[in-house]
């Protein structure tokens, strides 16, 4: 009998185990009352509603979206740049500032990162009450530790030489600085720029169904009142805004040599920090903070939550990331291995377009409408949500390889499926398994929405005590979920330095 | 130590990890002289320029420019010495005029360095350097990654050059240049080219090289084998055995 051999090939299916108890679980909670529900939503994907009164509607949340997600995007992105020159080495050397600082500055950036911006938002929201900026100010506060992180790794690529020769010109420190990184930056900004405006696009969506505004809260509202049709509508339209603006911003070059666009982006620049500030000031100074009493509250004792309780939920909170994360590993490399037809490629891209699409809470609604809420539920969630963004990966990535090896292997006869496997994903499998083992930092942050709506883990408490203003609760489950997160990236950059 | 002197290595040992690659050396650079650096591949002499500028720190002894040490001088004082790498440092991504530019950083504020960046500023000062240096117009504003080798040095030294600075150490600068050229960059090195310049004090410099029909225009020799100085005398007085000594 052949052993099974753990290589990097085995690896990328093996998780698929999960479906065990998974399947086991959501099989023990299915219902049929909701059956007739999940039909009408499926059927209307064809045949969204489309008149006058709608179409307006559509222009008008898509242009908040739009705001909220352009505004977000902007300044979490200059301001990411500025915390990643400040979180880079490089700086520290350059002014010659003890390397103390340089470890405080990423590990409070780090801990900032681990919280989603749906948390933030649902914090922000129960203080402030729902507010336009509200919806900019959650996006940001993740998005600029974890733009930091990007441009400081960008920027530990600066070439020591060439620092050395820069500082033995000695100009003044600020003019070094500034001439070392600034190729490292306009390469980020060209190179990430697009893709964390769709990020942030995506996740003004999902504020949106925690009614923040915009398309999501139409989103969320349509599926409340069953009308599928109308929530088609608004997918379809969100989906042709997230072709378009990558359309466009393909079309957009950073000429650095052309001077007035040069100067408009300095200037864009600088306006935007210059309000960014003006705003904060503004932000803190006029606002009652009615809900939020005292910051003491945070510390009084008026939980009703048991350790044993607790410990429960960071369980169910990690076996869930554990869980989805499986599902994003495997199941791509499965379909598409098991379909390998041009055919079926065709439909497995819709599909995994469509999972990419749907914001992951209307994922977990529909599902509710067959299968009582429960772990194994909103793993499944989450871990088709994300093997929709691990399988573009893997399609890329495919589509870009040398076939040659493949070719030879079916003229040899040898079967389609197993020369796929050996010919054309052997060779992916490393590196999809570390861009698997980054996706699941994102996982187990995302656990915090399937948590609140499907009532596991973490997230679900964390909505359960800011309802019932328990600060001291809340603070528990925050400084839980960053250390889960936090122990997960550790354990994860373990796993890519393995991987690359 | 006399009133001419500029830069001085007193006892200088540099180690790393545990070879010893600088072994107690002592020199005096005077005013003015010209002055010639030979050793084998490997003998130190990039070593000794790193040190001599302040880029590496030696293990043991003292560094002192104008007869201080080099904590004692503030960034102005430091930025009277320009080196020229053997491995040229330039910004890649850069063009090659901008990377001239960098030599102006040192006297100009913060707002220059922008201008930089954005293409703005003057290049006027960069183009009269690299015209100097044989480089053509058509190459003024591309990126030094596109350039030829020869072309690259050439910018490296008109980067130094632009510096205007009166201590030059210039680490094998004639590599990638063809005969006609390594004339022309020579004078351009021994010579104060700086004329319409306030700056009246003549031109030191210490040159690392490998050929030694260049030494003529040079004052003094100095052969450096295995991290020691084995001799410094005046260019004159170089006879055959000390080359046999070092190589
Ligand atoms: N960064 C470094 N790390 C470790 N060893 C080094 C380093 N730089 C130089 N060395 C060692 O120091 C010694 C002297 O090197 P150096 O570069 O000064 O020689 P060189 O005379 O400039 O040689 P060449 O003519 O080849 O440029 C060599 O043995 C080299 O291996
Ligand atoms: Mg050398």
């Amino acid at each position: 009998m052949n052993k099974l051999k753990l290589n990097y090939t085995s690896l990328s299916f093996l998780p698929i185990l999960v479906c065990i108890p998974l399947g086991y679980q959501l099989i023990n909670n299915i219902h049929f009352g909701g059956f007739k529900l999940f039909q009408d939503f499926l059927i209307s994907a064809f045949n969204p509603k489309i008149d006058n009164e709608i179409i307006i509607t559509v222009i008008k949340r898509l242009n908040e979206t739009i705001l909220i997600g352009f505004f977000s995007w902007l300044v979490s992105i200059i301001f990411g740049a500025i915390f990643g020159i400040i979180s880079s080495n490089i700086f520290y050397k350059i002014f010659n500032i003890p390397n103390f600082f340089y470890l405080i500055i990423r590990f409070f950036l780090t801990i900032i990162r681990s919280i989603h911006e749906v948390v933030w938002g649902i914090l922000l929201m129960q203080i402030y009450g729902i507010n336009f900026s509200i919806g900019i100010i959650a996006i940001c506060i993740p998005y600029i530790a974890v733009n930091s992180k990007v441009f400081a790794e960008q920027l530990e690529t600066i070439d020591y030489k060439s620092f050395e020769s820069i500082n033995q010109i000695n100009a003044p420190k600020f003019s070094s600085l500034l001439t070392l990184i600034w190729n490292p930056i306009i390469n980020t900004f060209k190179n990430f720029g697009l893709y964390r405006l769709e990020c942030s696009i995506r996740s003004t969506v999902i504020l949106g169904l925690f009614g923040i505004g915009g398309i999501g809260t139409s989103i969320f509202l349509s599926f409340q009142t069953l009308n599928f049709r109308e929530l088609w509508t608004y997918l379809w339209s969100l989906a042709i805004l997230i072709i378009l603006s990558g359309l466009i911003f393909k079309k957009i070059k950073f000429n650095t040599t052309n001077k007035i666009l040069s100067i408009f982006f300095i200037s864009v620049f600088f306006i935007t920090i210059l309000f960014s500030f003006s705003y904060f000031l503004y932000f803190i100074f006029n606002n009652n903070f009615e809900n939020f009493n005292s910051v003491s509250s945070l510390f009084k004792s008026s939980s009703d939550l048991g350790l044993f309780d607790f410990l429960k939920l960071i369980l169910e909170t990690i076996i869930l990331s554990l869980l989805s994360t499986g599902i994003a590993i495997s199941l791509p490399p499965l379909v598409i291995g098991i379909f390998n037809k041009n055919t079926s490629k065709i439909f497995i891209k819709i599909f995994a377009f469509l999972l990419r699409l749907i914001p992951t809470p209307v994922i977990l609604l529909t599902l509710l409408t067959f299968n009582n809420p429960s772990v194994s539920l909103a793993a499944l969630t989450l871990g088709l949500h994300n093997a929709g963004i691990t399988s573009k990966l893997l399609f890329t990535n495919l589509d870009s390889q040398d076939k040659r090896n493949y070719i030879a292997m079916k003229s040899l006869g040898i079967s389609k499926k197993t020369s796929w496997l050996l010919g054309l994903f052997s060779q992916q499998a490393k590196s999809y398994l570390a861009y698997c083992a980054y996706r699941s930092d994102i996982i187990i942050r995302e656990t915090a929405i399937v948590g609140v709506i499907g009532s596991v883990g973490l997230g679900w408490q964390l909505q359960e005590s800011l309802s019932s203003f328990a600060w001291q609760e809340v603070t528990l489950v925050l400084i839980a979920y960053s250390s889960i997160a936090i122990v997960g990236e550790l354990i994860n950059g373990k796993i890519k330095n393995s991987l690359t | 130590m006399n009133n001419n002197t500029v830069l001085e290595l007193e006892n200088i040992s540099y180690k790393y990890k545990n070879d010893l690659i600088l072994n107690k050396v002592n020199l005096q650079i005077n005013s003015g002289e010209k002055i010639a650096l030979l050793g084998k591949s490997g003998s130190g002499k990039t070593t000794l320029i790193s040190i001599l500028n302040g880029t590496i720190k030696p293990t043991q002894g003292e560094v002192k420019l104008f007869n201080k040490s080099f904590e004692e001088l503030d960034r102005k004082q430091k930025s009277k010495i320009t080196t020229i790498w053997q491995d040229l440092r330039l910004i890649e991504d850069l063009s090659a005029e901008q990377n001239v530019n960098c030599g102006l950083l040192a006297e100009n504020n913060f707002y220059f360095a922008f201008k930089n960046l954005l293409n703005i500023s003057s290049f006027k000062k960069a183009h009269k350097y690299m015209k100097l240096c044989r480089l053509h117009t058509s190459i003024y504003d591309k990126k030094i990654r596109k350039l030829s080798g020869g072309q690259k040095q050439r910018v490296a030294i008109a980067r130094s050059l632009i510096q205007e600075s009166n201590i030059l150490l210039a680490d094998e600068p004639f590599n990638n240049l063809d005969p006609k050229l390594i004339t022309t960059i020579k004078n351009l090195l021994l010579e104060n080219v700086y004329k319409n310049n306030t700056k009246k004090s003549p031109k030191t410099a210490l040159v690392a090289l490998h050929r030694l029909d260049l030494l003529n225009d040079f004052d003094k020799v100095i052969g450096i084998r295995d991290g020691k100085i084995f001799f410094n005398i005046k260019r004159n007085n170089l006879k055959k055995i000390h080359l046999e000594e070092i190589f």
